[in-house]
């Protein structure tokens, strides 16, 4: 146990140098990348991706994943827009749509917790009915126009230079950080992801805390998507499509094993971080979406080699000086 | 009699069976629904997509076995078939042989890779491909090749042939030669991996991988294996793609991972390595597949509704699978047969105890 | 220990901003002769047709919906080609998200343009309305934002469109087309489309449900609208699917370049060219084989390049002061000739720059249209 805390400790160190690195090669190359708005640009052009991280932690560590998530932030969104357009009193159309996402928690965590199917399949399934589900209700139109507090909130500044969604990111963040790291509940999560079976003997509610994180899952994907409908100004059936990768990208840099059981979300902060802070940096150079996705690609596989090939030279070497003292001593 | 068959098939292979019952029952459901589809023209139409990620599941379930993940695949075909297309589209002259060693050894090229890290260089696979699936894709997206697509017009008149041709058919069944490849894919990896040694050893790593090590199988070289052949068919699976659309963009085949997954666990394939078969995989392929393009030809359904009756059909189909396969299971436990090992929850206390 | 190294790595870096000269984050960017700004009261436009003065250094880019759409690639050689003659000695930014699935990415590079201090955008929108809190944040930091090919639906954070064609002809045209291939009985026939979003394509088919009620084309029937989202798999998918759920369809139209090609690969490869055409608007140069054997025997476009070259123009004329961008100026767009700058009639609001015209292609004239 000590062991693997010393691991990561190690870890986290080592994505702070990474950022580290990252910043200073920012500030030298991009001119712009110090201004405050280029700072909270940093954030607001994925803050919903990066709310969501944060709960996706706690599934990954559980053991489980859910590749839905994105679906079911525009589903949300679309369900809002919807209800919207038929001219329901927007409050409501707000709930309804927090409430899409508690729903499709409930069904993922039922078919997970209960049904005892695959999480992989079963999301898989939610990402490509939930996406369906937004096109049914916006078939091809889009739509916009909500109150004007409601684009406020996503476009302009709440308090000082931050807008909500930011605020909301860092709330979630220290909540789950709480919960996560210093709570019982918190351990149970780890517990799980560790070992099913020993959690049940020792008495966790494996079912109950699944279903739990799913549909958490659910509605924070759901408050993301209004977020983002808000940041956008209107919905349309495809908003949000495709980043699920992104979102597992972020908590599996951050350390966090994808069989469950370790990672913090101290690791995932820094994750985060290192990803916003590298796309911001390749976009003000004038590099394209796919090639940062790219970049970022090599950055993880590197970020897990690397520890390991310094490992392996480390072993050697050692192995080497033992061998070399043992002739010594025999002379 | 009875006992016999017990004996014979374990309740994971009657998975199949099952998954054959699920996909006449669709099949029954769309014929009452859609104009002439109990004709040859249906199996003319969806065997070609089929065939395209059936290769694409069959390489993946592969990876699988051994308790990993290739979610490159997508990417692999993508890159196989635009490479393939544009190194066409300046050697038009080039032998249909060579191109088609091309998009295989090109998809193996980046397999290896994928399986290097892996297998030596000790990175979940999760990790590397998920990094591969990014890099390939940005590879494609920022490779100087002049436009930034292909199109039927600058490719050899073989290459478009073949998209069209009927290699050989029976009564009015065509069988086109992207579905004669997946179908001899089909019988040559569903005999390696039932009766060669490194299909025994693929299944042996996947369900215990501690044991498999000490046991003393060079594990190593046998998920790198895994790995390259997953490229290689996936290299396959580009050529075919390309065989079969022509026109490509830098997305071409983006999301193919998830269905090749999708496919394979559908058709029974544990994302926790060991169990799974060939003909599961390709069954899960069929059945996707089917449904969706039945859906599409659906006359009751706007194409807005597509994704979300996919989506819950899917879901009630693994539930469905899932029910029977457990009724299956106390069948066999009441009979006092000695149950397959590979139980679910058992796998998962080896994996976890694995890991920690 | 978490809490401290942050801090580190902050002081560091604010340390390091203060040490180097390079990083100088307050340099403002190149400046146009004259800045941009929106005036209160815009002058009148004086009736005089614009010059523009070459060889000033404006920073612009150039934001097509995505890679792989060789009539993007034309278009850029068209404002390469106006940006040579103008004497830009800043490099023109070709940007290019690589599939045009979600709109997203374009409303990232507006941001980091934003925050590069461009002085101009020219856009052709996929992200429909969503892009507009993008485009009006550029507009309002003193950007230049043009749209080109697909307008902002709602002209939010846009200042001009340069239209290709006049949106309700294209209705017109794509009728006139399907009833030439269709011959005087008329028949039915689908649309493929590209993505369900697109604002360019959904106006196009809107403008043709129009035209169809006229007694002219009364023995048409449109029978279904599906979208192949600009990806030729799921376009070819799309295509073999219509013919088997509409045995009767005669015709599939398929405003978009990338569904026009696989929609007619796919009714090649079936064998259905004698009874299922294709038609719709198509790159010649990827299209001459299918109009020669008969599955596409009529299609239309403009010249991107053209579009490209005009669109260009226009820009490097607003973003240097020269026109402000309101109703009733004219420019001179070298090559191409006069412009005006009007009312957009197909939308409810917004300016425009219509170019056109429709080119038809058929097999008189597609081996010209290939090799001129």
């Amino acid at each position: 146990m000590m062991r693997r805390l010393e691991r990561l400790k190690s870890w986290e160190g080592f994505l702070l140098a990474i950022l580290i690195l990252i910043v200073v090669f920012n500030i030298f190359t991009t001119p712009h990348y110090l201004q405050i708005q280029n700072q909270i640009n940093l954030f607001q052009l994925h803050i919903e991706k990066i709310i969501i991280v944060v709960i996706m932690t706690f599934i990954i560590i559980n053991a489980e994943i859910d590749l839905s998530v994105a679906s079911v932030m525009g589903l949300a969104g679309c369900v809002m827009a919807y209800l919207f357009e038929q001219g329901v009193p927007f409050g409501w159309c707000l709930l309804a749509g927090l409430m899409t996402g508690v729903l499709a928690g409930l069904i993922n965590g039922f078919m997970v917790a209960y049904v005892g199917l695959t999480s992989l399949i079963v999301t898989l399934a939610a990402l490509i009915g939930f996406r369906g589900l937004a096109h049914v209700l916006l078939e091809n139109r889009s739509v916009g126009n909500f109150p004007d507090w409601f684009d406020r909130l996503g476009q302009q500044p709440l308090i000082g230079p931050f807008p909500l969604a930011m605020i909301v990111f860092f709330v979630f963040l220290i909540i789950a950080l709480i919960i996560l790291q210093w709570s019982g509940a918190g351990r149970h999560v780890y517990i799980i992801g560790n070992n099913r079976q020993v959690a049940r003997y020792s008495g966790v509610n494996v079912r109950r805390v699944k279903m739990t994180l799913y549909v958490v899952s659910g509605t924070v994907a759901a408050i993301a998507g209004l977020l983002l409908a808000a940041r956008l100004g209107s919905m349309r059936g495809d908003t949000a499509l495709g980043t699920e990768l992104e979102v597992i990208t972020m908590v599996v840099l951050g350390g966090v094993s994808i069989f469950g059981g370790t990672g913090t979300l101290f690791g995932v902060l820094l994750a985060i971080l290192i990803i916003l802070n590298l796309r911001n940096g390749m976009g003000l150079l004038n590099i394209t979406g796919e090639i940062q996705t790219g970049v970022i690609g090599v950055l993880l596989i590197l970020s897990v080699l690397g520890p390991n090939i310094w490992r392996g030279v480390r072993d050697a070497w050692n192995r080497r000086q033992r061998i070399q003292r043992m002739h010594v001593g025999e002379e | 009699m009875m006992q016999r068959v017990k004996r014979y098939f374990r309740p994971e292979q009657l998975r199949e069976l099952s998954l054959v019952f699920l996909i006449l029952l669709i099949f029954l459901f769309f014929g009452t629904q859609i104009e002439g589809y109990f004709s040859p023209r249906t199996f003319n139409r969806v065997t070609s997509d089929v065939a395209i990620i059936a290769v694409v599941a069959m390489g993946e379930t592969l990876v699988l076995l051994t308790r990993n993940f290739d979610l490159s695949v997508g990417s692999i075909v993508g890159l196989t078939a635009f490479f393939t297309g544009k190194l066409l589209t300046f050697n038009p002259d080039l032998l249909p042989v060579g191109a088609l060693l091309f998009a295989i050894g090109l998809g193996a090229a980046l397999g290896t890779l994928n399986g290097v890290l892996v297998a030596y260089g000790k990175v979940p696979s999760l990790i590397v491909t998920l990094g591969t699936l990014a890099i390939y894709r940005s590879i494609l997206v920022a490779f100087p090749a002049g436009t930034k697509n292909v199109v039927t017009q600058d490719l050899p008149q073989w290459l478009l042939d073949l998209g069209g041709m009927q290699l050989f058919s029976i009564g009015e069944f065509d069988i086109k030669p992207v579905v004669a490849v997946g179908l001899v894919m089909l019988v040559i990896f569903q005999l390696v991996t039932s009766y060669t040694r490194f299909g025994r050893r693929l299944y042996a790593i996947g369900s215990n991988p501690e044991a498999a090590r000490v046991g003393g199988l060079p594990s190593q070289r046998i998920v790198l294996f895994a790995f390259i052949l997953c490229g290689a068919m996936a290299g396959l699976a580009g050529f075919m793609f390309l065989v079969r659309y022509g026109n490509l963009t830098p997305a071409a085949a983006q999301g193919m991972e998830l269905q090749g997954i999708a496919a394979a666990v559908v058709g029974g394939v544990s994302t926790l390595g060991g169990v799974g078969t060939m003909i599961g995989a390709m069954l899960g392929a069929l059945m996707i597949n089917l449904l969706q393009q039945s859906l599409l030809r659906w006359l009751v359904i706007s194409t807005f509704w597509v994704g979300a009756l996919l989506g819950l059909m899917i879901l009630i189909s693994v539930t469905i699978d899932a029910v029977i396969i457990n009724r299956l299971r106390n069948i066999w436990t009441q009979q006092g047969l000695e149950i397959n090992p590979v139980d679910e929850t058992k796998v998962v206390n080896e994996k976890e105890s694995h890991d920690a | 220990m978490f809490k401290k190294s942050m801090m580190l790595a902050v002081i560091f870096a604010l340390l390091l901003a203060a040490c180097a000269p390079a990083a100088a984050p307050t340099e403002a960017p190149v400046q146009p002769t004259e800045a941009p700004a929106q005036p209160t009261e815009p002058p009148a436009p004086s009736g005089e047709v614009v010059k523009a003065t070459p060889g000033q250094a404006l920073n612009m880019v150039f934001l097509p919906k995505n890679l792989g759409n060789a009539v993007f690639d034309e278009a850029h050689d068209g404002a390469s080609e106006a940006a040579q003659e103008l004497q830009n000695s800043a490099e023109l930014q070709y940007l290019a998200p690589a599939s045009g699935a979600a709109g997203t990415e374009q409303i990232s590079i507006i941001t980091n343009a934003t925050t590069q201090g461009v002085n101009a955008i020219m856009i052709s929108n996929n992200a429909g309305d969503q892009i507009a809190p993008a485009a009006q944040a550029a507009r309002d930091s003193g950007i230049a934002v043009v749209t080109w090919d697909s307008p902002i639906p709602s002209a939010e954070g846009e200042q001009v469109f340069v239209a290709q064609v006049d949106f309700d002809e294209t209705g017109t045209v794509m009728a006139d087309m399907a009833l030439d291939i269709l011959g005087a009985d008329g028949g039915k026939f689908a649309v493929l489309s590209a993505s369900p979003d697109a604002a360019n394509q959904n106006a196009w088919i809107a403008a043709m449900q129009e035209v169809l009620t006229d007694p002219k084309y009364a023995s048409l029937e449109l029978l279904d609208i599906v979208y192949g989202n600009d990806v030729s798999e799921d376009s070819y998918q799309q295509a073999l699917a219509l013919v088997d759920k509409y045995p009767d369809m005669e015709l599939i139209m398929a405003p978009t370049t990338v569904g026009i090609a696989a929609a007619a690969k796919a009714m090649q490869d079936e064998g259905l060219c004698e009874t299922v055409k294709v038609s719709g608007l198509g790159l010649p140069s990827e299209m001459a084989s299918f109009v020669k054997n008969g599955c596409s025997p009529e299609f239309a476009l403009w010249s991107f390049k053209d579009l490209g070259y005009l669109t260009y123009f226009l820009t490097y004329l607003i973003a240097s002061g020269d026109l402000q961008g309101v109703e009733g100026e004219q420019f001179e767009a070298g090559r191409m000739g006069e412009y005006t700058i009007t009312n957009d009639p197909t939308r409810d609001t917004g300016l425009r720059v219509l170019m056109g015209p429709f080119s038809k292609y058929d097999a008189d004239n597609i081996d010209e249209a290939v090799n001129p």
